[in-house]
């Protein structure tokens, strides 16, 4: 007799990174012989990992068992990866974003979704510029690192830029000379950063070279795809009925405009990357996975 | 690195007596290096405080790490519903069959023939009720950092002591009274902090009693950390303070108590998360000898 299947773990495993080190993966194996598509997943700055990670595990599960091959990586020195947090740069992370794109696909097949959350949507934004090929190379070059396959975007709750979500994280010093956790005199982290020095907050530390990196991260579109893809925007609202912001309708039209066939939503729920304890987002999971899922085929 | 990490699947805390086959855990394994000698006594982190494996600001990654460069093996897990685990959360009052589980897989995997179990916040506690529990012989040590055991009156009575009592001193706080600043929920938040201090306890044993209970009847040695920053751990050290099972089972010479001066919660600022590494693992070497 066999036991009930686990309701199971992901295949968790340290993928080796060209500096030597070793970052941490979870491959969600799609239900099914044929895979709906590959999703790589990448994760938000700082304590935003940790807030996210069970809404993250939540919606990895529910892809995996809707068919589709869902890759997660700890970028270095984020998570499980190895190295401290003071030793990433936003180059190390691209590369390390590159690296786990290649494991997936050699993997499984099927479209390639890069899913990002919050900073990760800024990550995941330059990866698809790297592994599209532009225009003028066309499709017939097949060039682009992604072999001119085309490229989706999921991105949650982006970032409007990393210069923003930066001075957002710097503002957490302020608040913590306030509650009298960090020495008043110190100088200000900006100015700090500016003078190429690492800065300590909430815990981690930011190196100038990570901060400069973060800051020039932009949500721009790569240039017209030479083929269809897709960008499906997801925003959490506590507005009745959810509705997105007003950067989000500016950003949503730039996509267009430059060829991207888009699908934004706002869906009800907590602004969970907030806090450790943030609460659950069904309401988002129901609407990726419905955003993702190519409608049934109409009956003949 | 001087170490090597695994990832482990932890499965067999079973609940009830069916067993819950929903309940496996994804556990970080962290060992010395291959070459170096592993020590005998693994630690097991418990994680509290709806955080996962890794700890705020991975605190728990690095401690693990190094640990493990010393020559520990160190697991860290995420309990069922957190993390990277699936299934329903379990209260922290209702973990001792997966911390069970935990240490399983530790001795499994390390070969260790002891375990440290180091808890923070109600990780900290759980891990007292993991004793309580299971009375597991093979834990030998305990290292509780900010232990959690708010009540409505023991969390009253720290906020009359520790807040009220500052504010009272504070020349501000008397001219924006005398200025109408002080709202009137300021006054009746103070009056309700003291209404609760004097409520009467519940008949049945609380938390916090099996806590203290199992501590009494630990054998191993404890470091007891509390950040001088933290209502978490100040409301332990005023359960030390106040209540006799508490008080007597802290002032035992197998209780080392350390107060880690400017410390938050967490032990964010580099420092504090350092001396906490190096207290553990010095205390860690006054357990194996």
């Amino acid at each position: 007799m066999s036991l009930p299947p686990q309701a199971g773990l992901p295949q968790a495993f340290f993928l080796e990174a060209a500096d030597g080190g070793q970052r941490f993966c979870l491959y969600h194996a799609p239900r099914g012989d044929r895979p709906l598509g590959r999703v790589l997943y990448l994760h938000p700055f700082a304590e935003e990992l940790n807030c996210t990670r069970r809404v993250v595990a939540a919606q990895a599960r529910a892809l995996a068992k809707a068919g589709y091959a869902v890759l997660q990586i700890d970028l270095l020195g984020c998570g499980d990866s190895s190295g401290d947090f003071a030793d990433a740069t936003w180059d190390a992370w691209l590369a390390d974003a590159l690296a786990a794109h290649r494991w997936l696909a050699a993997r499984a097949g099927g479209p390639i979704w890069l899913w990002g959350l919050r900073a990760g949507a800024l990550l995941a934004t330059q990866l698809a510029s790297r592994l599209l090929p532009s225009p003028a190379e066309g499709v017939r070059e097949g060039a682009g690192e992604g072999g001119g396959e085309p490229v989706h975007l999921l991105l949650w709750q982006p970032v409007a830029s990393g210069q923003q979500l930066l001075q957002q994280f710097l503002r957490l010093h302020s608040a913590s000379q306030w509650l009298g956790a960090s020495p008043g005199d110190a100088p200000a982290p900006a100015q700090a950063l500016a003078q190429g020095q690492t800065v300590h907050i909430a815990g981690y530390a930011l190196s100038p070279t990570l901060a400069q990196g973060l800051g020039l991260a932009r949500l721009t579109p790569p240039a017209p795809p030479a083929v269809t893809s897709r960008l499906v925007w997801l925003e959490l609202s506590s507005a009745q009925p959810p509705t997105l912001g007003a950067s989000a309708d500016r950003a949503v039209a730039a996509w267009r405009a430059a060829g991207w066939q888009v699908q934004a939503q706002a869906v009800a729920g907590p602004a969970f990357w907030q806090t450790v304890d943030g609460g659950d987002a069904p309401a988002l999971i129901d609407a990726t996975l419905a955003a993702l899922t190519p409608a049934a085929a109409p009956m003949p | 690195m001087n170490i090597r990490e695994q990832a482990l699947e932890i499965t067999g805390a079973s609940r009830g007596a069916g067993g819950d086959p929903a309940s496996a855990m994804l556990g970080i394994l962290s060992m010395p290096a291959a070459g170096m000698e592993v020590q005998r006594t693994a630690i097991v982190i418990v994680v509290g405080g709806a955080q996962y494996r890794v700890g705020s600001h991975r605190q728990f990654v690095q401690l693990a790490r190094r640990l493990a460069g010393a020559g520990h093996p160190v697991l860290r897990f995420d309990l069922p519903g957190m993390g990277d685990s699936p299934g329903a959360s379990v209260p922290f009052e209702q973990t001792a069959p997966h911390i069970g589980a935990a240490i399983d897989a530790t001795v499994r995997a390390s070969g260790a023939h002891r375990i440290v179990l180091w808890g923070l916040c109600d990780g900290a506690s759980a891990s007292l009720l993991y004793l309580q529990a299971r009375r597991d012989a093979r834990v030998a040590g305990l290292v509780l950092l900010n232990p959690w055991v708010r009540s409505e009156a023991g969390l009253a009575r720290t906020r009359v002591k520790h807040y009220y009592r500052q504010r009272l001193l504070e020349p501000a706080f008397w001219r924006k009274l005398w200025a109408g600043g002080v709202g009137l929920k300021a006054l009746r938040d103070l009056g309700r902090n003291l209404r609760s201090m004097r409520r009467k306890r519940p008949q049945s044993l609380s938390f916090q009693e099996l806590m203290a209970l199992a501590w009494q009847g630990f054998e191993g040695k404890t470091l007891l950390i509390l950040s001088t920053r933290d209502v978490t751990a100040q409301e332990f050290a005023e359960c030390l303070a106040s209540d006799a099972p508490w008080r007597q089972a802290a002032q035992r010479p197998t209780v080392t108590r350390h107060d880690l001066q400017g410390a938050d919660h967490t032990c964010s600022q580099p420092a504090s998360q350092q001396e906490v590494e190096a207290l553990t693992l010095r205390w860690l070497a006054t357990l194996t000898r």
